[in-house]
């Protein structure tokens, strides 16, 4: 009997919510992240952004017509690029790193009754749950047919045969810190579509507050994500989905 | 009057959070090359030392030695010497040699640049292992090679030796025992550029001799490839020399290199190969690499290559212990440095792993037909590690 009591006040307090306030929605979009660190004395060696995606899940709490809680719980690429030039080019490595990502921020919105401008900030925080390297390398035992006497080289895969590689990132407990927490602040606009429906566009900035290493070395050079994001998508406002438009 | 609602301090409040957190990332270390460190006093060479070890060195994914524990201990007693006194500069040759001497790289070598220490040896962690080690020997006599083998044990062949203008000396002995197994010995890597050489030379006749038996006989019954005693060279002979046995490429092993700062931060395992040259002939008989405790680097790597074959062997003793091959750290991002004070830390650039998965650095490689150093023997003209290479193939 007590169980069937809770079941019900559950399902009475999760329906009641639900016609209340609560939406919920998809979002996706382009990313761009930036590794903040440096290659320090490495030899034409330096470290770029890269591009990815995102895809997820919008969960919105309205406390009133200005302010509501988000969380987005999602999929994100946060991969950046390393690169040599000069005698060097040609050498490289995409960092592929994929996250599972729960932003939590106070959504400010302003503006009329359809179309309305939105704030975001709050924290989030992120777990690295995949890798990928994908890239090319001298390999030292793949030597090229010798440079004839009366030519000169222009660069090292001249001397050693390019290996390409795309494999799985191999995680090492020892560096690797897989728990991200950051902060996040973004800003866009929302439509209102027959009070069923909430398109929005947003552009996001993720900032990290955590090294992807864990503290193993004196003179570590630390690796900060910064995240851009560009992102669109939908919310459904359950009570009006299920329950009409009437007030 | 009117109350404020609580929701109407979280944005503020965020933006203090913002602000207050923005300043927890830490700092970006300024890294130095260690050759731009002034050695003007030990703090600097202290530096300049550790944080090319620190960010150079290859093998700390399997080294246990704590380098953190390095610079907490060595850091203070460094800034206690002055550089100008020949007692502490002496004082600092002897923190080198404790700071280094568990480290794994068998390649290992500072060689110092104070005049200081003209008279003192370089410090070579490895070499000083061995000299205590229970099983230590001094190296075969090159005349053993040069004169007891030609005369006991070859029935024809071809001996020389070349002096490079960089001081070095090549030495070199072909022959066949029994008329139908064909032997080769040489002191060093250098085959490819001694035989590529304008004018004739003493290993390039003997090369000559090995190559040209190897091509035009059928009728060899095994071939026996020597290398006691060889201390390495150039990676360019092992396509040079194995790449004229093999038809199809040889997969022996794999390389990685360091790819950014961390001591962790490697590049994926590259394949390492050997590759078929020109005019290659597949060697189907025994194929038996001779190689001992003074085996290292170069003719280390070979011995390995040779027993990835399905017809090659490995007889003699554990080699040295040194597998990372070695260039410029330009090229792969790690390995040797130099500093103000110090003339060359001689590291690998990169890292070796046999095609079984293992590392053999520091721990050498064990042959599959082991025959211990007999000095006895030796004296008495005999060679039995010769002998269990002949009594594999007959």
């Amino acid at each position: 009997m007590k169980k069937q009591l809770l079941l019900f006040a559950t399902f009475f307090l999760l329906t009641h919510t639900v016609r209340a306030q609560f939406e919920i929605g998809v979002s996706g979009g382009y990313v761009n992240n930036y590794v903040h660190t440096n290659a320090g004395y490495r030899a034409f060696t330096q470290y770029h952004q890269y591009s990815g995606f995102t895809a997820g899940l919008v969960l919105q709490y309205r406390f009133n017509d200005w302010l509501a809680i988000q969380a987005d719980p999602s999929y994100i690429r946060k991969s950046y690029e390393l690169r040599r030039d000069h005698f060097f080019d040609g050498i490289y490595q995409y960092n592929l790193n994929g996250y599972l990502q729960l932003p939590l921020m106070a959504h400010f919105s302003f503006g009329g009754q359809k179309l309305r401008g939105f704030v975001n900030a709050g924290g989030y925080g992120a777990y690295w749950i995949s890798g990928r390297v994908k890239g090319a390398m001298a390999n030292v035992f793949s030597s090229n047919p010798d440079v004839p006497d009366d030519e000169q080289t222009s660069d090292f895969f001249r001397y050693n045969t390019a290996y390409h590689y795309d494999e799985k990132y191999t995680f090492d407990s020892r560096r690797d810190r897989r728990m991200e927490w950051g902060l996040v602040a973004g800003g866009g606009v929302e439509y209102l579509l027959h009070k069923r429906f909430r398109f929005f566009a947003e552009a996001r900035y993720y900032y990290s507050l955590t090294d992807q290493q864990k503290n193993y070395m004196i003179n570590q050079v630390p690796r900060y994500n910064d995240t851009y994001v560009l992102q669109a998508g939908c919310l459904f406002n359950l009570r009006h989905l299920f329950h009409g438009d009437a007030e | 009057m009117k109350m404020k609602s609580p929701v109407s301090y979280i944005l503020p409040l965020l933006m203090i959070i913002l602000l207050m957190t923005a300043a927890c990332r830490k700092d970006l270390p300024q890294l130095n090359e260690p050759q731009d460190y002034v050695s003007a006093n030990f703090n600097e060479v202290f530096d300049a030392f550790w944080t090319g070890m620190n960010n150079n060195y290859v093998f700390w994914d399997i080294d246990t030695v704590d380098w953190d524990r390095v610079h907490r201990t060595y850091k203070p007693l460094f800034a206690q010497l002055n550089i100008n006194d020949s007692n502490d500069v002496r004082k600092a040759y002897t923190y080198f040699k404790q700071m280094t001497a568990g480290l794994v790289d068998s390649h290992y070598n500072i060689d110092f640049a104070d005049t200081w220490l003209a008279d003192s040896n370089s410090v070579n962690p490895a070499y000083q292992r061995k000299r205590a080690s229970a099983g230590y020997h001094p190296r075969i006599s090159i005349f053993h090679f040069y004169d007891t083998i030609p005369r006991h044990y070859l029935s024809a062949g071809r001996r020389g030796f070349t002096n490079t203008p960089d001081g070095r000396q090549y030495v070199a002995v072909s022959g066949t025992i029994n008329q139908n197994i064909l032997y080769l010995y040489f002191s060093g890597f250098n085959l490819k550029t001694l035989f590529n050489t304008d004018t004739m030379n003493g290993v390039k006749r003997v090369e000559q001799y090995f190559f040209d038996n190897l091509a035009q006989r059928n009728d060899l019954k095994g071939i026996i490839i020597d290398v006691r005693g060889n201390g390495g060279g150039s990676l360019d002979d092992l396509n040079f020399l194995l790449g004229k046995m093999v038809t199809q490429p040889v997969h022996f092993g794999y390389t990685r290199s360091k790819l950014g700062n961390g001591r962790l931060d490697y590049t994926p395992w590259a394949p390492a190969y050997v590759t078929p040259q020109t005019g290659a002939k597949a060697i189907t008989v025994p194929i038996v690499m001779l190689a001992d405790a003074w085996s290292v680097s170069m003719a280390e790597i070979t011995t390995m290559a040779v027993k990835a074959l399905p017809n090659g062997h490995f007889v003699g003793e554990r080699t040295w212990g040194a597998n990372g091959p070695l260039t410029g750290n330009k090229f792969y991002n790690g390995g040797q440095f130099g500093t103000g004070w110090l003339n060359l830390v001689y590291t690998s650039s990169l890292v070796f792993k046999y095609i079984d998965g293992n590392v053999y650095e520091g721990v050498g490689f064990s042959p599959d037909r082991a025959v211990p150093y007999n000095p006895a023997a030796l004296r008495a003209g005999r060679d039995l590690q010769l002998e269990a290479a002949l009594s594999l193939i007959r």
